[in-house]
């Protein structure tokens, strides 16, 4: 009898879906993804692509740190080709950024994450659009990344790996058997307008944001919260590397070169219904104000785009700055009694790859596949071979 | 990916002559293609007509009568034109095809097209005779 | 609220088996935010059958070309107030010279294969690209600093090219301006490639391309030196072969 590989279905292709397709097709999966738009059309396009060296958690999420600075140090190799790996500094400007040094330098040693002082003179010749108001600098590992490149990264390496991708389709019903299992998914295919069915030996939810929108489909109510927030990209490279906020996290505490470009983010708020969130005039001149305190050139610099973006943060008591960017994986069966079902809310692009990693282990390790991820070891495809390997119709 | 039968490129030799969202270089493209075909149509009837010659001077006296039919001088007027736009066009991609001036194609665009038409006014208005 | 704009949006649809269709929204905007967030409001809050690519939205990714009012645009970076009016209509259709798989959402796979050929890594050293309105690299970058090149790979130049629109296999000026970046920045030799009838020598000097790049890479520009590098490769073969026999 030949071994026939186990399916699955995984909703959502985003970085955690793409990452965590590639992760199962390798173990022996026969994995299909489904995904109502462009891959990457949700939150993992608008990252403003940080690829963190983990120092902005180091002081209050230092779970989240020490999982940034191994994860930076992956990417780097496997996904060489979509980093700007330069590094990043903190910098202080005013009194309070100078206070908050000592917090940030026992938090760094706390993670074991490498961080060198440079001499405010020393970095204004690196930098020279700086403020002259630079008081104190550490230089940390950030990198930049472009989002389509490492999400098509990941996709070219799983479609190598014979997993499918279902764009324009948007899953309306989970499909449940007698003893609530889920067996499939019924699908709206935007492209042909028409319903079909997917079945598969499991189901993985990977929707961000609107994951508590796929759970609440088996009946299961998920802790996800949208905390959307505003980015500023302007017209010059005004930064080589990552210029980030000595101090707590708050708006406006990062400036991140792109390109020719550089990014300004980030603000925080809460709504309900992110699938189209209007841009907020105040939040944008915040972006402006604050970035301008680290580069003053930036009031000056005329806008090249302004856009909303919802981090997929997990319902947790305490202010949203301070959320955990850590993830959550549900074993569904285990949690609600829901067979063949799992999901994965939170976590961030840097740590993507882990991520999968983490619900690639459940999952395999309930069919019983002893296979280890591989996927830290090996360089990524070109993400232009997405287009190349795979079959070509359904 | 798996689920795109997709349609054939929207393509086809219709979006040379689309004016709509053309700019700058477009317009050159086209207006040198134009000018070619016309002077190419333009040719044959030149030889057409000298042909005549050989059918004696009667023949050719005829048309020398036609050549005065205000359809016949604003062809002539068209013809100058084309040559001078096409001339001068030609004479800008023959340079940046060897990638002379390519910074600033723009420029001897809008150049090429001043002198074409300005040379092609005095022409006018020399037939006109406004000139002399 | 009083500072949004009413709009009329046009927006050319295709689904396979029904064909192409115009579908008319009317929908209030700021006129500060993009043709992007029109088309997302869109899809949002009245069409949840409209198709498009978006990532980004802000001009790093490629993925949202479209053709806003006739003319190739990422619609990220494309400000509604820049091109329209209040009370105005605004006309979205999918680029050219593409397969068209629903909508606005074309088929970039031809286009990505033949890059994937030419293989031109998107991260560079910064001193091996060009800053500001330069075309040459800019030797005065800092040392070991890299960064994401311009080409974004968005596909509107191919899109607007009139040699593409007669024919299928030119190779389009993205993939030449490539050929062009990675051989004079000694990244790797592709001169062979674009010494082709559907490579370097298929172009009409329209320089559409480098009317409609968001991206400063002057593709029109590098097609040129492509021709004057290739010439000069022939004169000096030309020029060898002769010094062989005469020498």
């Amino acid at each position: 009898m030949p071994q026939t590989k186990p399916t699955a279905l995984i909703i959502g292709a985003g970085f955690t879906g793409i990452a965590t397709a590639y992760d199962l097709a390798m173990r022996g999966f026969q994995v299909d993804v489904l995904e109502r738009g462009e891959l990457g059309s949700g939150t993992s396009g608008r990252t403003h692509g940080l690829l963190h060296s983990g120092a902005r958690y180091c002081v209050h999420d230092q779970e989240a740190a020490v999982e940034c600075v191994a994860e930076n140090a992956i990417l780097r190799k496997i996904a060489r080709q979509c980093i700007e790996g330069n590094s990043g500094y903190f910098i202080a400007v005013n009194e309070s950024d100078l206070a908050f040094a000592e917090s940030f330098t026992r938090g760094a040693e706390q993670c074991s994450l490498p961080i060198a002082e440079v001499p405010p003179a020393e970095l204004l010749t690196v930098e020279p659009m700086l403020s002259p108001q630079l008081l104190r600098a550490f230089r940390v590992n950030d990198g930049t990344f472009d989002p389509l490149r490492l999400a098509y990264a990941f996709a070219a390496s799983a479609r190598q790996h014979g997993a499918r991708f279902y764009p324009y389709c948007e899953v309306e019903e989970l499909l449940l058997d007698q003893s609530r299992r889920v067996v499939g998914a019924s699908v709206w295919n935007r492209v042909t307008d028409q319903r079909q069915q997917y079945q598969a030996d499991v189901l993985i939810n990977t929707a961000g944001v609107w994951a508590g929108r796929i759970a609440a489909m088996a009946g299961i109510e998920l802790p996800v919260k949208p905390v959307p927030g505003v980015m500023v990209a302007v017209e010059k490279r005004l930064c080589q590397n990552t210029i980030n906020r000595l101090n707590e996290p708050g708006d406006g505490d990062i400036i991140l070169p792109q390109r020719r470009m550089v990014v300004i983010g980030t603000t925080s708020f809460d709504a309900v219904d992110v699938d189209y969130i209007p841009i907020i005039r105040e939040q944008v001149e915040q972006m402006v104000d604050q970035g301008s305190e680290m580069i003053p050139a930036i009031r000056q610099t005329a806008h090249r785009g302004v856009f909303m973006s919802s981090r997929p943060l997990i319902k947790a008591s305490g202010d949203a700055r301070n959320l955990a960017r850590t993830c959550k994986v549900y074993d569904h069966e285990k949690s609600d009694g829901v067979g063949g079902f799992f999901s994965l809310i939170g976590g961030k692009a840097t740590t993507c790859r882990a991520m999968a990693e983490k619900i690639s282990d459940m999952v395999s390790a309930r069919f019983g596949i002893d296979a280890a991820c591989q996927t830290a070891r090996i360089e990524l495809e070109s993400y232009r071979k997405f287009f190349q390997f795979g079959t070509e119709q359904a | 990916m798996d689920n795109l039968p997709g349609s054939p490129a929207r393509r086809g030799w219709l979006q040379w002559i689309d004016p709509r969202g053309k700019q700058g270089g477009g317009w050159g493209f086209l207006i040198n293609r134009l000018a070619g075909l016309g002077l190419t149509f333009y040719l044959f009837l030149h030889l057409m007509v000298l042909g005549k010659l050989a059918n004696g001077p009667e023949s050719y006296d005829g048309f020398v009568k036609l050549a005065h039919h205000p359809v016949v001088v604003a062809g002539e007027v068209l013809v100058v034109l084309a040559v001078l736009l096409h001339g001068f066009n030609g004479i800008r991609i023959l340079l940046t095809s060897f990638g002379i001036g390519v910074a600033r194609q723009r420029l001897w665009l809008v150049l090429a097209g001043v002198l074409a038409l300005g040379i092609g006014l005095f022409f006018i208005l020399r037939m006109a005779g406004v000139l002399s | 609220m009083n500072d949004l704009w009413k709009l009329t949006v046009q927006i050319k649809r295709y689904k396979p088996g029904r064909g192409q269709w115009t579908s008319t929204y009317n929908i209030q905007i700021h006129p500060d935010e993009y043709v992007l967030d029109a088309v997302e409001q869109i899809w949002a809050y009245q069409d949840r059958s409209l198709v498009y690519r978006h990532l980004c939205h802000h001009s790093t990714c490629g993925a949202c070309g479209m053709r806003v009012n006739h003319r190739e645009k990422l619609a990220c970076i494309t400000r509604i107030r820049d091109i329209t009016r209040a009370g105005g209509t605004i006309l979205i259709e999918p680029l050219r010279n593409m397969p068209v798989i629903s909508d606005l959402a074309v088929d970039m796979g031809q286009f990505f294969r033949l890059l994937d050929e030419i293989d031109y890594d998107q991260v560079q050293p910064a001193g091996s690209l060009p800053t500001g309105k330069g075309i040459r690299p800019d030797k005065k970058q800092p040392d070991g600093i890299e960064r994401l090149v311009d080409c974004l790979e968005c596909g509107l130049c191919v899109s607007a090219c009139p040699a593409g629109a007669t024919s299928g296999e030119y190779m389009g000026p993205a993939a030449l301006a490539a050929i062009q970046l990675s051989s004079s920045s000694g990244y790797a030799d592709m001169l062979d490639l674009a010494d082709s009838e559907d490579g370097a020598w298929r172009c009409h000097s329209a320089f559409a391309c480098t009317d409609v790049c968001p991206s400063n890479v002057e593709p029109g520009w590098r097609i040129m030196d492509l021709r004057k590098k290739l010439i000069a490769r022939q004169l000096s073969v030309m020029v060898k072969k002769n010094e062989v026999t005469h020498g």
